[in-house]
Parts: C-alpha cells; sequence; structure tokens
C-alpha cells in the first residue's frame, strides 16, 4: 500500500532546531575566529578575522587550562562520593517494606529541586556566619569560610553531591529490577550470605548500569552553571571557577566573545568523548519499525 | 530506560531477593533520609524565621515570622518573576507537547529515508551545553533586532522560543516512546477509512496519548522554570524569570546592612514548591524521564 507522508508535520520542530541549535552552533565556531567585543558585535559579521589567536590566547594566556582541572576535578569528585550514596540507596529500597513509596519519593527531591533553589539554600547554610558554621563548631570542625577561598572547592562538592546521588540512585534501582529472580534463588541455595551475594553476584551484574550511571553524572556534573553561578555568584572564587561559570564571565563580563566562544568550543571537545560514549550506550530502541525504512 | 515503579516484583517468597539484612537496611536508609531532609527542614525553619536569626546562624526560628511570605512579593519582585514564568514556561509546555507529537508521530508510524538519523539526532541535541550556544543565540537576536528593526533581546519571545527549541529534543524522545506503544493497526484502520494523517493524529493519536503529552509538557515546564542561563542574559528587570529574580536577590545581599535571609528561604521555597508538588503528583510517569534528562 503506497502510504501517505504527512513529512511536512516535521517541519516545526526541524526549523526551530535548525534555527536555535545548529545555526548558533556553526555561529559558535565562527565566532571563535573572530575579534569580537560589545563594539562590533551588532555587526559581528563585520568583525576582524583573526584565526585561530583566540584558541592560542584561551589554552596559553587563560584561566581554561585551569577551569578544565577545576571542571573535571569537581565532576570527578562528585561522581565518585555519590556513588556509594546512590548504590547504598537503591540496594536499601530495593525490598518491599511498609513505606517504601515514601522513602524512594524522598530521596529524589534533592534531585527534582530546580539547581537555583539548591544554590541560593546551600549559600545561605554556608554563609560566613551561617548554620554549617553554627553546627560544625560544635563537632570539632574549624569554622571559616565556605564560599571563598581553597574551601570552596569543597563546598561545591558537597552541595552538588547532595543534589546529584538520587540519579545515580535512579539509574542503579532501574539496573537493579532488571535482573532475574533465578540470581537470588541461585545465590539462595547455595547459602550465600547477604555480603557474599552482593559481592560476586549482584555487583558484577550491576558493572553497565552503574558505570552508564557514573557517564551520566559526570556529564551532568560538569555541565551544570546553574548551582556554581548561584551559590558563589559571579565573578566565582578562584578555585570553583568551572568552565561554563568561565565561559560566561568571559562574554557576559568580560565582553570577550570571541575568546568565549573558541573556550565553549574547547570545552565541547572535551566532553566529546564522554558524549559520544553515552550515545552509544543508550539503545536507540527502534524496533520492529526499523525495518520499514 | 527502565521504568522504576513500585508493585512490579514478583510476589512469591519476599525474603529470596532480600539484599541487605533488615538492621543495615534500616540505618542506610535512616542516615540518607537525614542527609536529604536536614537541609530541606533548615529551609523551611529559616523561612518563617526573623531575617536577623538566619543571618546569625540559628537553627530554630526565634518566632514565627510568616510576614516573611508577605515581603517576599515586593522586596524579590517575586510576583513579576513568578508571572513570567509561569507565562513563560506554560506556553513552552503546551506549544511544545503539541510540536513533538506531531514531528512523534511522523517518526513513529511513518517509515521514510532518514528517520533513523533523526531519532539519533535527538538523542545528540539533548547533550549540547546550553553554555555553548547562548553566545551565538544571543549574538543572532542582537543582529535580529539590527537587521528587522524588531527588539528581541529582554521580551519573553526570546526566551519562549529559547526554551521550546531546547525542550523539543527531549520532548520528542518521550513521544516517540510513548506512540511506541500504541497498535498501528490504529493507524493503518483509519487510514483505510479514508482519514488524513492530520485527522487521525488530532482526532486518534492525539487523545490517546495524553499521558505521554503530559510528560512531555512538564518536562518543557521545568526546561524553563529551573533555567538560569538564558533567563540571566535574554531577560531585563520587566521580563525577569523567578529563577532570575532569586538569583539577582541573593547575590545582592552580602555587603548590604542586614541580609534578609529569612525572605530569601521563602522566595526559594515558593519557587520549588510548583516543582516539587508537580513530581509528587506525576511521578510515576515521570521518574524514568529524569535519568533520561540528567545529562545536561
Amino acid at each position: 500500500m503506497q502510504r501517505q507522508r504527512p513529512l511536512w508535520m516535521l517541519v516545526p520542530g526541524g526549523v526551530l532546531a535548525a534555527l536555535l541549535i545548529v545555526v548558533p552552533l556553526a555561529v559558535a565556531v565562527q565566532i571563535s575566529l573572530l575579534d569580537l567585543d560589545q563594539y562590533s558585535f551588532r555587526q559581528w559579521l563585520g568583525a576582524p578575522f583573526v584565526g585561530v589567536r583566540n584558541y592560542h590566547e584561551a589554552l596559553t594566556r587563560s584561566p581554561l587550562a585551569h577551569s578544565i582541572l577545576v571542571s573535571t576535578g569537581y565532576a570527578a569528585t562528585v561522581t565518585v562520593v555519590t556513588l556509594p550514596l546512590g548504590v547504598a540507596a537503591a540496594l536499601a529500597t530495593h525490598n518491599r517494606f511498609a513505606g517504601r513509596a515514601v522513602v524512594r519519593s524522598a530521596f529524589l527531591i534533592p534531585f527534582v529541586l530546580p539547581s537555583f533553589v539548591v544554590g541560593t539554600l546551600w549559600r545561605i547554610i554556608l554563609q560566613p556566619a551561617g548554620v554549617a558554621n553554627r553546627v560544625l563548631d560544635p563537632l570539632g570542625v574549624p569554622t571559616g569560610l565556605w564560599l571563598n577561598g581553597p574551601r570552596s572547592f569543597w563546598a561545591l562538592v558537597i552541595v552538588q553531591a547532595w543534589a546529584a546521588w538520587p540519579l545515580v540512585y535512579l539509574l542503579t534501582l532501574a539496573g537493579l529490577q532488571t535482573l532475574d529472580r533465578d540470581l537470588h534463588e541461585a545465590a539462595a541455595l547455595d547459602g550465600a550470605g547477604w555480603w557474599a551475594k552482593l559481592r560476586y553476584v549482584i555487583f558484577p551484574c550491576l558493572r553497565g548500569p552503574v558505570s552508564l550511571a557514573m557517564l551520566i553524572s559526570f556529564l551532568h556534573d560538569i555541565n551544570n552553571f546553574a548551582l556554581p553561578f548561584v551559590l558563589f555568584g559571579v565573578p566565582s572564587p578562584h578555585d570553583v571557577e568551572v568552565l561554563p561559570v568561565l565561559t560566561y564571565i568571559e562574554s557576559f563580563q568580560n565582553f570577550r566573545f570571541g575568546l568565549s566562544a573558541a573556550m565553549a568550543v574547547l570545552s565541547v571537545a572535551l566532553i566529546a568523548v564522554p558524549i559520544a560514549v553515552y550515545l552509544r550506550a543508550v539503545k536507540l530502541d527502534v524496533g520492529e519499525e526499523a525495518r520499514t525504512t | 530506560m527502565t521504568d522504576v515503579l513500585p508493585g512490579r516484583r514478583a510476589r512469591r517468597d519476599p525474603e529470596v531477593t532480600q539484599l541487605l539484612p533488615r538492621p543495615l537496611r534500616t540505618l542506610v536508609i535512616a542516615v540518607l533520609l537525614a542527609v536529604v531532609g536536614a537541609p530541606m527542614l533548615y529551609m523551611v525553619l529559616a523561612s518563617v524565621n526573623s531575617d536577623l536569626a538566619v543571618a546569625r546562624g540559628a537553627v530554630l526560628p526565634t518566632g514565627l515570622h510568616l510576614d516573611n511570605y508577605v515581603r517576599i512579593w515586593s522586596t524579590v519582585s517575586l510576583d513579576r518573576g513568578l508571572v513570567n514564568s509561569v507565562a513563560v514556561a506554560g506556553t513552552v509546555a503546551v506549544v511544545c507537547a503539541l510540536v513533538a507529537v506531531c514531528s512523534a508521530y511522523v517518526l513513529v508510524l511513518h517509515g521514510f529515508r532518514g528517520r533513523l538519523a533523526i531519532l539519533r539526532g535527538l538523542l545528540a541535541l539533548q547533550t549540547i551545553p546550553g553554555t555553548l550556544v547562548l553566545l551565538p543565540v544571543f549574538v543572532l537576536f542582537a543582529s535580529a533586532s539590527t537587521a528587522l528593526g524588531i527588539q528581541v533581546i529582554g521580551t519573553r519571545w526570546a526566551l519562549f522560543v529559547t526554551y521550546l527549541t531546547f525542550s523539543l529534543p527531549f520532548s520528542t524522545w518521550v513521544m516517540v516512546t510513548y506512540l511506541r506503544g500504541l497498535p498501528r493497526e490504529l493507524d493503518e484502520a483509519a487510514r483505510i477509512d479514508g482519514a488524513s494523517s492530520w485527522r487521525i493524529l488530532t482526532r486518534i493519536i492525539t487523545p490517546l496519548s495524553w499521558p505521554g503529552l503530559v510528560v512531555s509538557a512538564i518536562f518543557a515546564f521545568l526546561l524553563g522554570w529551573n533555567d538560569v542561563l538564558f533567563a540571566s542574559v535574554l531577560t531585563n528587570p520587566d521580563t525577569r524569570t523567578a529563577a532570575v529574580a532569586l538569583q539577582v536577590f541573593g547575590a545582592t545581599q552580602e555587603g548590604g546592612a542586614i541580609p534578609v535571609y529569612g525572605q530569601l528561604m521563602a522566595a526559594a521555597l515558593v519557587c520549588a514548591l510548583p516543582v516539587v508538588v508537580v513530581y509528587l503528583v506525576f511521578q510515576r510517569y515521570l521518574v524514568s524521564g529524569l535519568a533520561a534528562g540528567g545529562v545536561k
């Protein structure tokens, strides 16, 4: 049967994606090759072409290298910190018990809260005279500045870990639920204790979902702009000058648009590998209708 | 992504699937609930505390300062922010769900060359960081006003178009997953009866796929509601969303005489409330999408 193909229905979405995603990506690359500032940006096509000079400056005479270290260091630390929390939470809520639905809902709330709310909340908690120092002082933790200086890095790690661990929990729980009941029965037949069962039966099966969770979590952390922006404000302290904030400041505080675009392109190159791995790992799941193409 | 829904497990002999001994399980849950709950409880307590007490780090309120919730409307200009947020994110949600169902209908029920490439593209588009496109979008909007004489930056339209575009890939993906579950015979039977594609879409597909539409709309709404990056550059004080109003207000507190932290907490709570309520009401449908949307 000759089917009618209403391809025109793809037009609205396609036009928007082309105009606001594809064209801007090309423009981003073009701007990165121009010496564009606040005076020339309304006629940006006429700005002087400087070739790779912005890239050269970004790599040699800008805080970009420092930001790459901060961003990857913080995202990796958060991922490592959230891993045991997420896995423990998934293991604890896998089996039924009274009130499980409530616990599961509550666990996800930090992840559901908007980043700007999380940032505002912790900005107040961590202010110098704030409740964090007030509570930690009697516990023997020396009081100090959390939103400035060397501790700010750990402040960012703690807050992002608080907000992002449910992501690992969610993906691990999904992984646990795909495990076959036979697996549990086999472990019980062999008389495995709970730790032996986890160590030798459950964890090996979770390697796939947990790896994916770590990858998604890393990308989620490294791309987060709102949390560091709201938590520390701009200009941001040196120790938490993450990539998204750096490119933002370079554009909208320093008005070095060309340099900022070069930085943005370079930071995407940095996360291109994890993104490619992620895209390969997510199944397209096209199933039956794939054959009709 | 696999669903995380309660009550899906086999019910026979629940002891076999037991993973943690009961005391350990209770301990893990108690610790994590405390970690999650303590800051949120503090937010509630601080939102009814006096500004001075919050600034001094008091945990328990010195009195019930419910006037925080009255004063935020003028100090934070939260009223204007919320109106802007609801107007922009709400419109984006509705339009996005409708555009997404159109695209998904074609992608799922009609085979054509390039279909797989589009599906792959939908996933890839979701991973593009906003910081990469912010500057070019800003420059393009600015040159649009120079070239066409229309002011774009500073209007709600700028935000609407931007959020719509960035929510479409994910919402379309959600609709594609949803429409795959509908029997293909529906489309074929209606076609044999001589119905046009538009008629099939509006009279058959859309009424059957409202749960998918709701999920698409909610994620589009949240994208707009939660965004700070685009809104901080594309708005002016009149068109500011609640997110930017809160961020600007929070950033100006230090250095002043008495920071009005109690009110700031109340305002943060008001901004968080719709999101948490929507999540709690629709969580069965939203949970599997939450993880998929976590990349960006």
